[in-house]
């Protein structure tokens, strides 16, 4: 008998996909091109030129990214409005992390709005005009001096710091939701392989973040 | 397991009197409110041991007469699940729960996933809905001797056993912060799906099942707090039961079409 698949779950399956194709690929190019400016102004701005190089770059953008993002983002706050939090009477830690990732996801949700349009798209007049994407020659300069700002740079060490736990989360909740890891012990594992490889993205993306404010990044001038 | 491990924490308070803190209600209309009770302690009580105290003579701590409580029991050894109630915040049997490893006071509330009908009782024939909604059954209709049931890997029948342990009391469904109002089938009718599927002939209806388990209120609604495994007071492997119907539905129901 064929199965009916209902709209919840086929919405559900996509949320849960959607964060780790494209989204979460995504993510890791990102931290990439971001650490090119370990290497200094010149190899930052050389990524970001060869990035708008790509054929088809604007249905990249829009199919491989705003889309997925948009609706990851939006959806997700529908199933975060469902939680019923117990952690009080219930302190377990897969609980907390329940809680974290529904806390992490509508803090960015808002920490993207703001990043896109303030480094992306350079529509915030008073702090950046200017998009890194229009403007391959100066993007280095301008998330230098964006990053300059000390309550700026904090946004975005909190920002780092909330798409790292949400995606290293995230890996360990697509392999339950999709039937990939079953058993406690696998449970187990996976957990701290994804522990791991948070620590290891948050590494990365916050050394790529202090690139921009000191060359070299935190080990710049030991390495 | 975890009721223990969790009630072995509790401070031991040797008082002389027990105090009870409940909270009733008077019909499905009315409001909710908390009464206070104090009884005098002996050796070995358990909640509904001092629930029976207290329907005996029922009068408040303040000295008021009052109604007599109500709240519902059976078997007093944790297999029927009718005594589950909320006890200093925890889903769990009142029949199990040992006065001497509770904090006091002792609050004792209704589940608040279902609907409260009176005092500590509520209605929870929605669980048995939900049975009904995932075929938690095995069709074995035949006029004529159909002859021994297949053999099964004793694995299987290890696993299964656990699953049979379900007595429906309903604390996953309290614990679980996606339950609420029956907009998530929850832990305990996924893991009858499982009992179901993993019985040869069982696995016949398998498709029905997962139907059942892949409407608008299924599945994919778990959020993964695992609350459930940890609240179960049968130890059943709950969250074994969900990630292997998500593997279940994904291979049958998403990639159902790839075989057709």
């Amino acid at each position: 008998m064929a199965i009916h698949l209902s709209r919840t779950f086929v919405l559900r399956k996509l949320h849960q996909l959607s964060g780790i194709v494209p989204l979460g690929i995504f993510v890791l190019e990102h931290f990439y091109t971001n650490s090119k400016a370990i290497n200094g102004a010149g190899a930052f701005n050389e990524a970001v030129k060869d990035l708008q190089a790509i054929p088809y770059i604007l249905f990249v953008e829009i199919g491989g990214i705003f889309i997925p993002l948009i609706y990851h983002a939006v959806y997700g706050l529908v199933i975060t409005m469902e939680a019923r939090p117990n952690n009080l009477n219930y302190p377990y830690p897969r609980n907390w992390f329940y809680l974290i990732q529904r806390t992490t996801g509508v803090i960015l949700f808002f920490f993207i709005a703001f990043h896109l349009l303030h480094f992306r798209f350079g529509l915030i007049p008073g702090l950046n005009p200017t998009s890194v994407a229009h403007r391959p020659d100066i993007a280095f300069e301008i998330v230098s001096r964006g990053f300059s700002s000390v309550p700026i740079f904090l946004v975005y060490m909190v920002g780092i710091t909330a798409t790292v736990w949400h995606l290293a989360n995230g890996v360990w909740l697509f392999m339950v939701d999709w039937g990939i890891t079953i058993g406690e012990r696998a449970q187990r594992l996976t957990g701290y392989a994804c522990i791991g490889f948070g620590i290891f993205l948050l590494l990365v993306g916050i050394n790529a973040a202090v690139a921009f404010i000191r060359p070299g990044g935190l080990l710049g001038g030991i390495l | 397991m975890s009721t223990q491990a969790h009630a072995s924490k509790a401070k031991r308070v040797p008082s002389k009197s027990v105090e009870i803190h409940i909270k009733r209600r008077a019909n499905p209309d009315s409001p909710s409110y908390w009464e206070q009770f104090e009884i005098p302690y002996r050796p070995n009580l358990n909640v509904i041991s001092c629930l029976m105290e207290i329907q005996a003579n029922p009068v408040t701590k303040e000295g008021k007469p009052t109604t007599p409580p109500v709240w519902q029991m059976n078997c007093l050894e944790q297999v029927c699940g009718i005594c589950t109630m909320v006890i200093n915040g925890r889903a769990r049997q009142s029949c199990s729960a040992l006065i001497d490893n509770l904090d006091q006071p002792i609050k004792l509330e209704p589940m608040q996933k279902f609907s409260n009908i009176r005092d500590l009782v509520v209605d929870r024939s929605r669980m048995f809905d939900h049975l009904k909604q995932v075929n938690a059954w095995i069709e074995l209709d035949g006029t004529h001797d159909l002859g021994p049931g297949p053999r099964m890997d004793q694995d299987d029948v290890q696993e299964r056993y656990a699953y049979s342990r379900c007595m429906t009391c309903g604390c996953c469904l309290e614990a679980c912060p996606q339950y609420d109002e029956d907009n998530y089938i929850g832990p305990q009718a996924i893991a009858q799906v499982r009992l179901f599927n993993m019985h040869p002939t069982g696995a016949m209806s398998r498709d029905a099942r997962l139907e059942g388990i892949m409407q608008e209120d299924g599945i994919t609604n778990c959020g993964n707090a695992q609350n459930c495994i940890k609240a179960c007071p049968m130890g059943i492997p709950l969250t074994r039961a969900i990630y292997e119907e998500n593997r279940e539905t994904v291979v049958h129901g998403l990639f159902g079409w790839l075989k057709k």
